[in-house]
Protein backbone atom coordinates (compact mmCIF):
# COMPACT_ATOMS: atom_id res chain seq x y z
CA UNK A 1 0.00 0.00 0.00
CA UNK A 2 2.84 2.04 0.84
CA UNK A 3 4.38 1.42 -2.58
CA UNK A 4 0.81 2.74 -4.21
CA UNK A 5 1.37 5.96 -2.63
CA UNK A 6 4.36 7.05 -3.63
CA UNK A 7 3.45 6.20 -7.26
CA UNK A 8 0.79 8.27 -6.63
CA UNK A 9 2.79 11.18 -5.16
CA UNK A 10 5.11 11.41 -7.73
CA UNK A 11 3.20 13.90 -9.58
CA UNK A 12 1.96 15.75 -7.25
CA UNK A 13 5.11 15.56 -4.66
CA UNK A 14 7.61 17.62 -5.79
CA UNK A 15 4.43 20.70 -7.22
CA UNK A 16 3.64 20.27 -3.35
CA UNK A 17 7.07 20.61 -1.73
CA UNK A 18 7.74 23.82 -4.54
CA UNK A 19 4.46 25.16 -3.08
CA UNK A 20 5.65 24.82 0.74
CA UNK A 21 9.18 26.20 -0.44
CA UNK A 22 7.35 29.27 -1.71
CA UNK A 23 4.79 29.64 1.38
CA UNK A 24 7.94 29.39 3.99
CA UNK A 25 9.76 31.84 2.22
CA UNK A 26 7.04 34.13 1.62
CA UNK A 27 6.46 34.79 5.28
CA UNK A 28 9.92 34.86 5.92
CA UNK A 29 10.25 37.81 4.11
CA UNK A 30 7.41 39.12 5.84
CA UNK A 31 9.02 38.51 9.00
CA UNK A 32 12.29 40.31 8.00
CA UNK A 33 9.81 42.79 6.21
CA UNK A 34 8.61 43.60 9.87
CA UNK A 35 11.73 43.67 11.27
CA UNK A 36 13.43 45.96 9.02
CA UNK A 37 10.29 48.39 8.34
CA UNK A 38 8.14 47.74 11.15
CA UNK A 39 6.29 51.22 10.78
CA UNK A 40 5.23 49.89 7.42
CA UNK A 41 4.00 46.49 8.62
CA UNK A 42 2.75 47.43 11.66
CA UNK A 43 -0.05 50.05 9.04
CA UNK A 44 -0.51 47.29 7.13
CA UNK A 45 -1.43 45.56 10.55
CA UNK A 46 -3.40 47.99 11.24
CA UNK A 47 -5.25 47.71 7.86
CA UNK A 48 -6.27 44.30 8.25
CA UNK A 49 -7.74 44.79 11.83
CA UNK A 50 -9.53 48.03 10.62
CA UNK A 51 -11.18 45.21 7.96
CA UNK A 52 -11.71 42.60 10.09
CA UNK A 53 -12.70 43.10 13.91
CA UNK A 54 -15.46 46.06 13.17
CA UNK A 55 -17.10 43.40 11.37
CA UNK A 56 -17.41 41.29 14.63
CA UNK A 57 -18.17 43.94 16.34
CA UNK A 58 -21.86 42.68 16.29
CA UNK A 59 -20.95 39.66 17.97
CA UNK A 60 -17.86 40.95 20.45
CA UNK A 61 -20.53 43.32 22.41
CA UNK A 62 -22.75 41.03 22.88
CA UNK A 63 -20.72 37.79 24.02
CA UNK A 64 -18.29 40.65 26.15
CA UNK A 65 -21.73 42.03 28.32
CA UNK A 66 -22.81 38.46 28.65
CA UNK A 67 -19.63 37.16 30.36
CA UNK A 68 -19.48 40.12 32.39
CA UNK A 69 -23.72 39.76 33.63
CA UNK A 70 -21.99 36.24 34.54
CA UNK A 71 -19.10 37.88 36.50
CA UNK A 72 -21.36 40.17 38.15
CA UNK A 73 -23.51 37.63 38.92
CA UNK A 74 -21.25 35.50 40.79
CA UNK A 75 -20.38 38.88 42.70
CA UNK A 76 -23.61 39.41 43.50
CA UNK A 77 -23.25 36.20 45.81
CA UNK A 78 -20.41 37.89 47.69
CA UNK A 79 -22.88 40.99 48.62
CA UNK A 80 -22.34 40.84 52.15
CA UNK A 81 -19.15 41.38 52.42
CA UNK A 82 -19.07 44.06 49.62
CA UNK A 83 -21.55 45.61 51.66
CA UNK A 84 -19.92 45.84 54.43
CA UNK A 85 -16.46 46.70 52.99
CA UNK A 86 -18.10 49.62 51.41
CA UNK A 87 -20.00 51.23 54.36
CA UNK A 88 -16.54 51.47 56.06
CA UNK A 89 -15.29 52.91 52.77
CA UNK A 90 -17.64 55.28 52.93
CA UNK A 91 -17.24 56.37 56.01
CA UNK A 92 -13.69 57.30 54.96
CA UNK A 93 -14.84 58.69 51.87
CA UNK A 94 -17.29 61.60 54.00
CA UNK A 95 -14.33 62.44 55.15
CA UNK A 96 -12.62 63.02 52.39
CA UNK A 97 -15.53 64.70 50.44
CA UNK A 98 -15.50 66.92 53.15
CA UNK A 99 -11.82 67.78 52.41
CA UNK A 100 -12.79 67.90 48.86
CA UNK A 101 -15.67 70.47 49.13
CA UNK A 102 -13.07 72.80 50.94
CA UNK A 103 -10.32 72.14 48.44
CA UNK A 104 -12.65 72.73 45.25
CA UNK A 105 -13.98 76.25 46.84
CA UNK A 106 -10.65 77.63 47.89
CA UNK A 107 -9.36 76.48 44.23
CA UNK A 108 -12.35 78.32 42.26
CA UNK A 109 -11.62 80.97 44.10
CA UNK A 110 -7.78 80.77 43.01
CA UNK A 111 -8.40 80.46 39.57
CA UNK A 112 -11.03 83.71 39.89
CA UNK A 113 -8.22 85.23 41.42
CA UNK A 114 -6.16 84.54 38.54
CA UNK A 115 -8.50 84.56 35.74
CA UNK A 116 -6.71 81.19 34.41
CA UNK A 117 -8.29 79.96 31.32
CA UNK A 118 -7.76 76.01 30.71
CA UNK A 119 -6.13 74.86 28.24
CA UNK A 120 -9.19 74.84 25.71
CA UNK A 121 -7.70 72.75 23.24
CA UNK A 122 -7.58 69.59 25.01
CA UNK A 123 -10.58 68.56 24.45
CA UNK A 124 -11.37 64.54 23.79
CA UNK A 125 -13.36 62.30 21.75
CA UNK A 126 -14.28 58.87 23.57
CA UNK A 127 -13.95 55.75 22.13
CA UNK A 128 -15.58 52.30 22.98
CA UNK A 129 -13.18 49.66 23.56
CA UNK A 130 -13.97 46.99 20.80
CA UNK A 131 -11.52 44.09 21.13
CA UNK A 132 -7.82 43.53 23.36
CA UNK A 133 -4.64 42.48 21.86
CA UNK A 134 -5.63 39.19 22.24
CA UNK A 135 -2.43 37.50 23.58
CA UNK A 136 -0.99 37.91 27.21
CA UNK A 137 2.65 38.82 25.72
CA UNK A 138 1.05 42.41 24.52
CA UNK A 139 -1.15 45.04 26.35
CA UNK A 140 -3.62 47.13 24.18
CA UNK A 141 -7.17 47.31 23.07
CA UNK A 142 -8.60 48.48 20.37
CA UNK A 143 -10.90 51.91 19.89
CA UNK A 144 -13.56 52.03 17.13
CA UNK A 145 -12.44 55.98 16.68
CA UNK A 146 -9.95 56.36 13.94
CA UNK A 147 -8.38 58.55 11.30
CA UNK A 148 -12.01 59.31 10.73
CA UNK A 149 -12.42 60.75 13.36
CA UNK A 150 -9.01 62.72 13.52
CA UNK A 151 -6.97 60.48 15.95
CA UNK A 152 -3.06 60.69 15.76
CA UNK A 153 -0.38 58.29 16.56
CA UNK A 154 0.69 59.35 20.46
CA UNK A 155 -2.05 61.23 21.49
CA UNK A 156 -2.75 60.34 25.51
CA UNK A 157 -5.81 57.87 26.19
CA UNK A 158 -7.28 58.00 29.78
CA UNK A 159 -10.35 56.45 31.46
CA UNK A 160 -12.21 58.63 33.95
CA UNK A 161 -9.58 58.86 36.08
CA UNK A 162 -6.20 57.94 35.10
CA UNK A 163 -3.55 57.98 31.98
CA UNK A 164 -4.54 54.61 30.40
CA UNK A 165 -2.08 54.67 27.62
CA UNK A 166 -1.26 55.89 24.21
CA UNK A 167 -2.59 55.97 20.72
CA UNK A 168 -0.14 53.17 18.45
CA UNK A 169 -1.71 52.64 15.08
CA UNK A 170 -4.40 54.00 13.86
CA UNK A 171 -6.14 53.14 10.88
CA UNK A 172 -9.58 54.28 9.25
CA UNK A 173 -12.50 53.05 11.83
CA UNK A 174 -10.07 51.70 14.48
CA UNK A 175 -7.09 52.82 16.60
CA UNK A 176 -5.21 50.96 18.97
CA UNK A 177 -4.11 52.08 22.31
CA UNK A 178 -0.66 50.38 24.19
CA UNK A 179 -1.37 50.19 27.62
CA UNK A 180 1.00 51.67 30.07
CA UNK A 181 1.55 47.92 31.10
CA UNK A 182 2.68 47.11 27.98
CA UNK A 183 6.48 45.97 27.73
CA UNK A 184 7.17 48.64 25.07
CA UNK A 185 5.63 51.35 26.77
CA UNK A 186 7.46 54.68 28.44
CA UNK A 187 6.11 57.43 29.50
CA UNK A 188 7.78 60.57 31.01
CA UNK A 189 6.10 61.21 34.53
CA UNK A 190 7.03 63.71 37.55
CA UNK A 191 6.57 62.56 41.44
CA UNK A 192 5.03 64.58 43.31
CA UNK A 193 5.59 66.75 45.49
CA UNK A 194 8.87 66.10 45.03
CA UNK A 195 8.95 67.27 41.61
CA UNK A 196 11.05 64.40 40.22
CA UNK A 197 11.38 63.22 36.51
CA UNK A 198 11.28 59.85 35.66
CA UNK A 199 10.06 57.44 32.93
CA UNK A 200 7.39 54.79 33.83
CA UNK A 201 8.13 51.80 32.09
CA UNK A 202 6.39 49.17 31.39
CA UNK A 203 6.57 45.72 31.77
CA UNK A 204 4.11 43.51 30.94
CA UNK A 205 2.97 43.91 35.03
CA UNK A 206 -0.41 45.13 36.71
CA UNK A 207 2.49 47.80 38.23
CA UNK A 208 4.95 49.27 35.73
CA UNK A 209 8.28 50.36 37.55
CA UNK A 210 9.62 53.80 37.53
CA UNK A 211 13.10 54.07 35.95
CA UNK A 212 15.66 56.45 35.62
CA UNK A 213 14.82 58.32 39.06
CA UNK A 214 17.62 60.56 40.23
CA UNK A 215 17.05 60.19 43.63
CA UNK A 216 14.74 57.70 44.72
CA UNK A 217 15.23 58.86 48.58
CA UNK A 218 13.13 62.04 47.83
CA UNK A 219 9.95 59.71 46.84
CA UNK A 220 8.12 57.73 49.16
CA UNK A 221 5.33 55.13 48.66
CA UNK A 222 2.01 57.01 48.05
CA UNK A 223 2.99 59.75 46.12
CA UNK A 224 1.21 61.02 43.24
CA UNK A 225 2.52 59.87 39.75
CA UNK A 226 1.44 62.38 36.66
CA UNK A 227 3.03 62.84 32.94
CA UNK A 228 5.14 65.67 32.73
CA UNK A 229 4.98 66.52 29.04
CA UNK A 230 8.73 66.09 28.42
CA UNK A 231 9.09 65.66 24.65
CA UNK A 232 6.33 67.54 23.74
CA UNK A 233 4.02 64.48 22.86
CA UNK A 234 1.88 63.87 26.13
CA UNK A 235 -0.14 66.77 27.76
CA UNK A 236 1.48 67.57 30.81
CA UNK A 237 -0.50 67.38 34.18
CA UNK A 238 -2.41 63.65 33.57
CA UNK A 239 -2.61 61.59 36.43
CA UNK A 240 -0.70 58.54 36.27
CA UNK A 241 -1.29 56.73 39.57
CA UNK A 242 0.74 56.71 43.03
CA UNK A 243 4.08 55.28 43.86
CA UNK A 244 4.04 51.40 45.87
CA UNK A 245 7.11 49.86 46.37
CA UNK A 246 7.28 45.99 45.66
CA UNK A 247 8.84 43.12 48.01
CA UNK A 248 12.12 43.93 46.37
CA UNK A 249 11.91 47.66 47.19
CA UNK A 250 11.61 48.42 43.58
CA UNK A 251 9.61 52.18 42.89
CA UNK A 252 6.24 50.91 41.15
CA UNK A 253 3.11 52.88 40.06
CA UNK A 254 -0.41 51.85 41.15
CA UNK A 255 -2.75 52.97 38.42
CA UNK A 256 -5.19 54.95 39.11
CA UNK A 257 -6.69 53.93 35.54
CA UNK A 258 -9.04 50.43 36.19
CA UNK A 259 -7.60 48.57 34.08
CA UNK A 260 -9.19 45.75 35.06
CA UNK A 261 -12.42 46.71 32.77
CA UNK A 262 -12.06 48.67 29.81
CA UNK A 263 -14.91 49.85 28.75
CA UNK A 264 -15.05 53.68 27.04
CA UNK A 265 -11.85 55.56 27.02
CA UNK A 266 -11.26 59.35 25.96
CA UNK A 267 -8.41 60.32 23.71
CA UNK A 268 -7.32 63.70 24.17
CA UNK A 269 -6.81 65.90 21.64
CA UNK A 270 -3.30 67.41 21.83
CA UNK A 271 -1.35 69.32 18.78
CA UNK A 272 1.88 70.07 21.19
CA UNK A 273 3.41 72.74 22.70
CA UNK A 274 4.02 75.68 20.53
CA UNK A 275 7.80 76.20 20.19
CA UNK A 276 8.57 79.85 20.97
CA UNK A 277 11.24 81.00 18.44
CA UNK A 278 11.56 84.25 18.30
CA UNK A 279 12.12 85.57 21.82
CA UNK A 280 15.43 87.38 21.10
CA UNK A 281 13.85 89.52 18.96
CA UNK A 282 11.68 90.84 21.92
CA UNK A 283 14.84 91.25 24.28
CA UNK A 284 17.47 92.39 21.83
CA UNK A 285 17.09 95.57 19.89
CA UNK A 286 17.65 93.58 16.06
CA UNK A 287 14.67 94.10 14.10
CA UNK A 288 12.61 91.34 12.97
CA UNK A 289 13.78 88.99 10.69
CA UNK A 290 9.98 88.48 8.95
CA UNK A 291 6.60 89.56 10.29
CA UNK A 292 5.97 92.62 12.82
CA UNK A 293 4.04 90.55 15.13
CA UNK A 294 6.53 90.03 17.44
CA UNK A 295 7.12 94.06 17.27
CA UNK A 296 3.77 95.36 17.85
CA UNK A 297 3.59 92.87 20.52
CA UNK A 298 6.77 94.17 22.33
CA UNK A 299 6.11 97.46 21.91
CA UNK A 300 2.65 97.07 23.71
CA UNK A 301 4.37 95.48 26.35
CA UNK A 302 6.66 98.54 26.97
CA UNK A 303 3.55 100.87 26.68
CA UNK A 304 1.53 98.79 29.13
CA UNK B 1 -17.45 10.25 7.37
CA UNK B 2 -16.77 7.17 4.72
CA UNK B 3 -18.05 10.06 2.09
CA UNK B 4 -14.91 11.89 1.04
CA UNK B 5 -16.66 13.85 -1.66
CA UNK B 6 -14.79 17.09 -2.92
CA UNK B 7 -17.63 18.98 -1.14
CA UNK B 8 -17.24 17.11 2.12
CA UNK B 9 -13.42 18.47 1.58
CA UNK B 10 -13.93 21.99 1.15
CA UNK B 11 -16.37 21.83 3.70
CA UNK B 12 -14.40 20.72 6.25
CA UNK B 13 -11.15 23.18 5.10
CA UNK B 14 -13.53 25.76 5.31
CA UNK B 15 -14.40 24.30 9.14
CA UNK B 16 -10.95 24.81 9.71
CA UNK B 17 -10.79 28.62 9.02
CA UNK B 18 -14.00 29.34 10.76
CA UNK B 19 -12.70 27.15 13.95
CA UNK B 20 -9.41 29.47 13.80
CA UNK B 21 -11.20 32.85 13.42
CA UNK B 22 -13.78 31.61 16.42
CA UNK B 23 -10.53 31.21 18.68
CA UNK B 24 -9.35 34.19 17.68
CA UNK B 25 -12.56 36.42 18.58
CA UNK B 26 -12.67 34.97 21.64
CA UNK B 27 -8.89 35.66 22.63
CA UNK B 28 -9.39 39.22 21.56
CA UNK B 29 -12.88 39.27 23.49
CA UNK B 30 -12.05 42.81 26.11
CA UNK B 31 -12.72 40.96 29.23
CA UNK B 32 -9.89 41.06 31.35
CA UNK B 33 -6.80 43.57 30.21
CA UNK B 34 -4.71 43.32 32.92
CA UNK B 35 -1.10 41.35 32.47
CA UNK B 36 -1.50 38.10 33.87
CA UNK B 37 1.35 35.72 34.94
CA UNK B 38 0.17 32.82 32.44
CA UNK B 39 -0.74 32.62 29.23
CA UNK B 40 -3.29 30.15 27.92
CA UNK B 41 -3.12 27.19 25.14
CA UNK B 42 -2.18 28.33 21.53
CA UNK B 43 -5.34 26.58 20.67
CA UNK B 44 -5.20 27.08 16.83
CA UNK B 45 -2.01 25.17 17.18
CA UNK B 46 -2.84 22.47 18.47
CA UNK B 47 -5.89 22.11 16.30
CA UNK B 48 -3.84 22.75 13.58
CA UNK B 49 -1.39 19.66 14.52
CA UNK B 50 -4.04 17.16 15.43
CA UNK B 51 -5.70 17.99 12.23
CA UNK B 52 -2.51 17.25 10.34
CA UNK B 53 -1.98 14.22 11.81
CA UNK B 54 -5.49 12.71 11.24
CA UNK B 55 -6.61 14.38 7.87
CA UNK B 56 -3.27 16.72 5.91
CA UNK B 57 -6.03 17.19 3.08
CA UNK B 58 -8.52 18.80 4.91
CA UNK B 59 -5.35 21.35 5.73
CA UNK B 60 -3.44 22.42 2.74
CA UNK B 61 -0.13 24.08 3.44
CA UNK B 62 -1.22 27.39 1.89
CA UNK B 63 -4.55 27.30 4.08
CA UNK B 64 -2.11 26.93 7.26
CA UNK B 65 0.04 29.68 6.04
CA UNK B 66 -2.80 32.07 5.54
CA UNK B 67 -4.69 30.67 8.58
CA UNK B 68 -1.46 31.51 11.07
CA UNK B 69 -0.47 34.70 9.41
CA UNK B 70 -3.56 36.26 9.97
CA UNK B 71 -3.63 34.79 13.65
CA UNK B 72 -0.30 36.50 13.72
CA UNK B 73 -1.60 39.72 12.75
CA UNK B 74 -4.61 40.25 14.72
CA UNK B 75 -3.15 38.94 17.89
CA UNK B 76 -0.21 41.44 18.12
CA UNK B 77 2.98 39.07 17.20
CA UNK B 78 5.53 39.17 15.11
CA UNK B 79 3.93 38.63 11.76
CA UNK B 80 5.14 35.67 9.52
CA UNK B 81 7.52 34.22 12.28
CA UNK B 82 4.99 32.01 14.26
CA UNK B 83 3.20 30.79 11.30
CA UNK B 84 6.56 30.13 9.11
CA UNK B 85 7.27 27.96 12.13
CA UNK B 86 3.89 26.59 12.80
CA UNK B 87 3.96 25.69 9.02
CA UNK B 88 6.96 23.61 9.13
CA UNK B 89 6.42 21.70 11.92
CA UNK B 90 2.55 20.98 10.49
CA UNK B 91 4.10 19.88 7.66
CA UNK B 92 6.57 17.55 9.25
CA UNK B 93 4.07 16.07 11.46
CA UNK B 94 1.95 15.80 8.25
CA UNK B 95 4.84 13.48 6.69
CA UNK B 96 5.05 11.50 9.88
CA UNK B 97 1.00 11.02 9.65
CA UNK B 98 1.30 7.29 7.99
CA UNK B 99 3.84 5.95 10.56
CA UNK B 100 1.73 7.03 13.42
CA UNK B 101 -1.38 6.45 12.07
CA UNK B 102 -1.32 2.51 13.82
CA UNK B 103 0.70 3.90 16.96
CA UNK B 104 -0.98 4.72 19.96
CA UNK B 105 -2.10 7.65 21.32
CA UNK B 106 1.05 8.03 23.99
CA UNK B 107 3.36 8.19 20.79
CA UNK B 108 1.25 10.45 19.17
CA UNK B 109 0.80 12.65 21.89
CA UNK B 110 5.14 12.53 22.15
CA UNK B 111 5.46 13.25 18.95
CA UNK B 112 3.46 16.46 18.37
CA UNK B 113 5.18 17.84 22.49
CA UNK B 114 8.49 17.67 20.50
CA UNK B 115 6.66 19.51 17.58
CA UNK B 116 5.17 22.05 19.63
CA UNK B 117 8.18 22.54 21.81
CA UNK B 118 10.16 22.90 18.73
CA UNK B 119 7.83 25.63 17.12
CA UNK B 120 7.61 27.70 20.67
CA UNK B 121 11.44 27.57 21.47
CA UNK B 122 12.45 28.55 17.97
CA UNK B 123 10.12 31.42 18.15
CA UNK B 124 11.75 32.48 21.46
CA UNK B 125 15.12 31.74 19.81
CA UNK B 126 15.16 33.96 16.52
CA UNK B 127 13.33 36.89 18.61
CA UNK B 128 16.50 37.19 20.22
CA UNK B 129 18.63 36.53 17.78
CA UNK B 130 16.76 39.50 15.76
CA UNK B 131 16.82 41.82 18.89
CA UNK B 132 13.34 41.45 19.46
CA UNK B 133 12.16 41.95 22.87
CA UNK B 134 11.37 38.35 24.37
CA UNK B 135 8.21 38.31 26.25
CA UNK B 136 8.97 36.34 29.90
CA UNK B 137 10.22 33.22 29.80
CA UNK B 138 7.68 32.19 32.84
CA UNK B 139 4.49 33.42 29.49
CA UNK B 140 6.75 30.96 27.38
CA UNK B 141 6.80 28.04 29.82
CA UNK B 142 2.96 28.44 30.42
CA UNK B 143 2.25 28.59 27.09
CA UNK B 144 4.02 25.47 26.11
CA UNK B 145 2.86 23.55 28.70
CA UNK B 146 -0.71 24.48 28.44
CA UNK B 147 -1.10 23.65 24.60
CA UNK B 148 0.94 20.47 25.43
CA UNK B 149 -1.86 20.16 28.80
CA UNK B 150 -5.08 20.70 26.60
CA UNK B 151 -3.81 18.75 23.37
CA UNK B 152 -5.78 15.14 24.37
CA UNK B 153 -8.91 17.39 24.95
CA UNK B 154 -8.46 19.01 21.62
CA UNK B 155 -7.49 15.27 19.75
CA UNK B 156 -10.98 15.04 21.42
CA UNK B 157 -13.34 17.23 20.28
CA UNK B 158 -11.43 16.79 16.58
CA UNK B 159 -12.13 13.24 16.74
CA UNK B 160 -15.23 13.35 18.47
CA UNK B 161 -17.25 16.09 18.04
CA UNK B 162 -15.51 17.47 14.19
CA UNK B 163 -15.36 13.73 12.77
CA UNK B 164 -11.94 14.78 11.93
CA UNK B 165 -10.74 10.67 12.29
CA UNK B 166 -7.37 9.24 10.74
CA UNK B 167 -8.07 7.65 7.71
CA UNK B 168 -8.61 3.40 8.42
CA UNK B 169 -6.67 1.06 5.92
CA UNK B 170 -8.40 1.00 2.80
CA UNK B 171 -10.38 4.68 2.86
CA UNK B 172 -10.83 6.12 -0.01
CA UNK B 173 -9.29 9.86 -0.60
CA UNK B 174 -11.18 12.61 -3.03
CA UNK B 175 -9.62 11.41 -5.86
CA UNK B 176 -10.71 7.44 -5.66
CA UNK B 177 -7.75 6.29 -4.19
CA UNK B 178 -6.80 4.13 -1.69
CA UNK B 179 -4.92 6.21 1.54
Amino acid sequence: MAKDRSNANDFTGPLRRLLLAVLILILGAIFLLWRIDSPRVERFRAQITDSIIPNMDWALAPVTGTVNLLRDYQSYQRLADQNQELRSELRQMQAWKEAALQLEQENARLLDLNKVRLDPRLTFITGVVLADSGSPFRQSVLLNVGARDGLVDGWATMDGIGLVGRISGVAQNTARVILLTDASSRIPATIQPSGQRAIVAGDNSAAPPIDFLESPDLVRPGDRVISSGDGGVFPAGLLIGQVAADPGGRLRVRLAADNERLEFLRVLRHYGTEDVTDTAQVVSDAPPVSGEGPVTEATEVVIE
Amino acid sequence: MTELSPMRLWLMRGGFVLLALVIVFFHILPLDTQPTRWAGPDLILAFACAWSLRRPDYVPPLLLAVVFLIADLLLQRPPGLLALLALIGCENLKSRGRSLRDATFAVECLTVAVVITFILVANRIILALVLVDVPGLSLTLSELGMTLLVYPLVVAITHGLMGVRKAAPGDLDTTGQRI
